[in-house]
């Protein structure tokens, strides 16, 4: 690890990061952000994709021709509420004793 | 007095504004079980992140209701007493450095001896503010979301709170300001002016003289309820994502690696905060402009920091939203802050036992929401936008607290009088603007503007780092002064890149020197 830095690119584990936080997923028809991602067809950024710092938003970044949203890792930050322009995203937090719980926090 | 409501006052969010609010109210007489604090995590402190270092001893004025708050809050890890600010480049650190006697609070110092900023853990931070305030008589009510206010005049039930953030079909394209409820421009105009008179939780109305909004800094209230427009809400500038993790290293390891005092019967053990604005991302946006050639040429401009906690380390970047270019994602640039040669070695033989995510609404003055008093209602702490930073200093968590108060003071004399309107709880405002929160960030104007200035995330740290470096080696080469070397190493990097050829002219060197003065 106190080997030089190999400049360059680097990639965060993220799935493992996120497998450190307590979930309680909240069923489907509550989603607390739903995504019409019809709309994400013709947007031509995806700053969700690079915004979401816990992965929910797969799209051309990682192949895929349709916007590939899940709510269940969504660390309830709000980043892609704030970058959306499409009024593709419905934004709000789960409901009462769902989604994350940090212990440090 | 006000018993024809279920409470006098109902505070949404128990962070560290709500907390404050709620305990400043009892101190100003208000009954404990006129108070309903409610709040979206279970236990409390759940969903709440914070860098996190708290600073200013605001929480002494609260010592009836948290006494001995800086030993027996568990939350509260270590106190500060040594600060770095760093300009990292790829190959090369500089850090300013400085460990301070008098923020030991021990006496015997020039400097005024107080301890002066802790590192937080919120997760176990406010679980115990909440705990002390029902031990005061407070109700808590945790595992709460609240998405509909109850409005006078207004049947709870003739709209979906749903439709207050939900855009609506016609909206889209780069504009995404019409909401569903707009289509029902009636009920849409009670919504956002009328008064508030309590909450709506799973259809069972809640009524209050008074509602806090202290959501925090995603307040989904504020922006459906009129005090913030969502279009204005979703404006990138000024808006941050920190990303962060807890790295397990152990007591003893970070007594011994980071120069720590172990802590004894009067102190908590003390600890480390740094922070720094880095220029490390060159090749990730190299990459990323090439394959997403929209917007190349974006720098990600972000901060990194690490603090020490009593047996972990909080690591993390702070992102500027409207600075991220296609191509990145944030979570890498943790990755990359963490690789950095002179960070990874501090993590070394840690185990990484949380991550997440979280937005600071570093608004600045012309940002704030539009309004933080209504009827019935006044928002603070966060949701109000109350950070400030200037680079050397990140602050939120004590104007969180501050705001609090002020607000408790103000809504007590309101609630005893039974006049509850906007004319009448707007003195909160006033205090508010009067207060070193408010002068902070008037004072401070410019320096959102600076912090925003690409320079200080490109050509500033390396340009530090390689004076640094040249001024001290030894290799062999003809020593020329330090002024010399400046002047080479400038032409150097303007010759190697055209942005900085720009970005290091006399005259925005002038502008960035102007700005700089006024930090």
């Amino acid at each position: 690890m106190t080997d030089k830095v190999a400049i360059g690119l680097f990639e965060y584990d993220v799935k493992n990061g996120l497998g450190l936080i307590g979930y309680n997923v909240d069923e489907h028809e509550h989603a607390h952000i739903v995504v019409e991602t019809s709309k994400c067809n013709d947007c031509s950024h995806m700053m969700c994709v690079w915004g979401c710092p816990a992965q929910c938003y797969n799209f051309r970044d990682q192949g895929l021709e349709e916007m590939k949203f899940q709510y269940e890792d969504c660390v309830e930050c709000g980043t892609c509420f704030i970058m959306c322009d499409q009024g593709a995203v419905s934004w709000n937090h789960p409901r009462g004793g769902f989604g994350i719980t940090y212990t440090y926090g | 007095m006000g018993e024809d409501t279920d409470f006098d006052v109902i505070i949404i969010g128990c962070g560290m504004a709500g907390m404050a609010c709620a305990a400043q109210l009892l101190k100003e007489g208000v009954e404990g079980d006129r108070i309903l604090v409610v709040d979206r995590g279970e236990p409390i402190g759940g969903k709440n992140m914070s860098g996190g270092v708290l600073w200013g001893r605001e929480l002494d004025d609260l010592a009836d209701i948290f006494p001995n708050w800086e030993m027996d809050n568990p939350g509260i890890e270590r106190y500060i007493n040594h600060k770095k600010i760093g300009f990292l480049s790829e190959d090369d650190a500089f850090i300013i450095e400085g460990k301070f006697a008098s923020w030991d609070g021990i006496g015997g110092t020039k400097e005024p001896s107080m301890r002066t900023g802790w590192s937080v853990l919120r997760g176990r931070t406010d679980a115990w503010f909440a705990e002390k305030l029902e031990e005061a008589g407070v109700f808590i009510m945790p595992g709460i979301k609240i998405d509909q206010l109850h409005i006078e005049d207004l049947d709870h039930t003739s709209y979906d709170p749903r439709d207050l953030t939900t855009p609506s079909e016609d909206s889209g394209k780069g504009n995404a300001q019409k909401w569903r409820i707009d289509n029902q421009p009636e009920i849409a105009g009670k919504v956002r002016n009328g008064r508030i008179c309590g909450i709506v939780q799973d259809g069972e109305v809640m009524t209050s003289q008074v509602v806090v909004i202290a959501e925090g800094s995603n307040s989904v209230l504020t922006r459906s309820y009129g005090f913030d427009s969502m279009i204005h809400a979703q404006d990138r500038h000024g808006m941050l994502l920190g990303v962060k993790e807890v790295i397990h290293l152990g007591e003893d390891v970070i007594n011994s690696r980071f120069g720590c005092f172990a802590g004894d019967e009067e102190r908590p053990p003390s600890g480390l905060a740094m922070e720094g604005a880095l220029a490390i991302y060159d090749n990730m946006a190299e990459k990323a402009w090439e394959d997403y050639p929209e917007t190349a040429g974006l720098v990600p401009r972000a901060g990194g920091w690490l603090y020490t906690n009593r047996d972990t380390l909080s690591i993390g970047v702070v992102i500027q939203l409207d600075s991220l270019p296609q191509g990145i994602h944030t979570y890498d640039m943790l990755a990359a802050y963490k690789a950095h040669s002179a960070i990874a070695p501090l993590l070394e033989g840690g185990e990484v036992v949380e991550y997440g995510g979280h937005l600071v609404p570093e608004y600045g003055l012309d940002r704030m929401p539009t309004k933080l008093v209504r009827d019935g209602a006044v928002v603070i702490g966060d949701a109000a936008g109350l950070v400030y930073s200037n680079g050397a200093v990140i602050q939120g968590q004590n104007y969180s607290i501050h705001s609090g108060k002020l607000a408790g003071k103000v809504i007590a004399k309101c609630v005893a009088s039974g006049n509850c309107n906007s004319s009448t709880l707007g003195q909160y405002k006033k205090d508010l603007d009067a207060s070193y929160v408010m002068r902070d960030l008037k004072r401070f104007k410019t320096t959102a503007k600076f912090l925003s200035d690409d320079a200080n995330y490109t050509w500033v740290p390396k340009f530090m780092g390689t004076m640094f470096n040249r001024v001290v080696r030894e290799i062999g080469e003809e020593k020329i002064t330090v002024e010399k070397q400046a002047f080479r190493l400038r032409k150097e990097m303007r010759r190697a890149d055209k942005k900085t050829r720009k970005g290091m002219g006399l005259l925005n060197l002038l502008r960035l020197g102007r700005m700089g003065r006024k930090l």
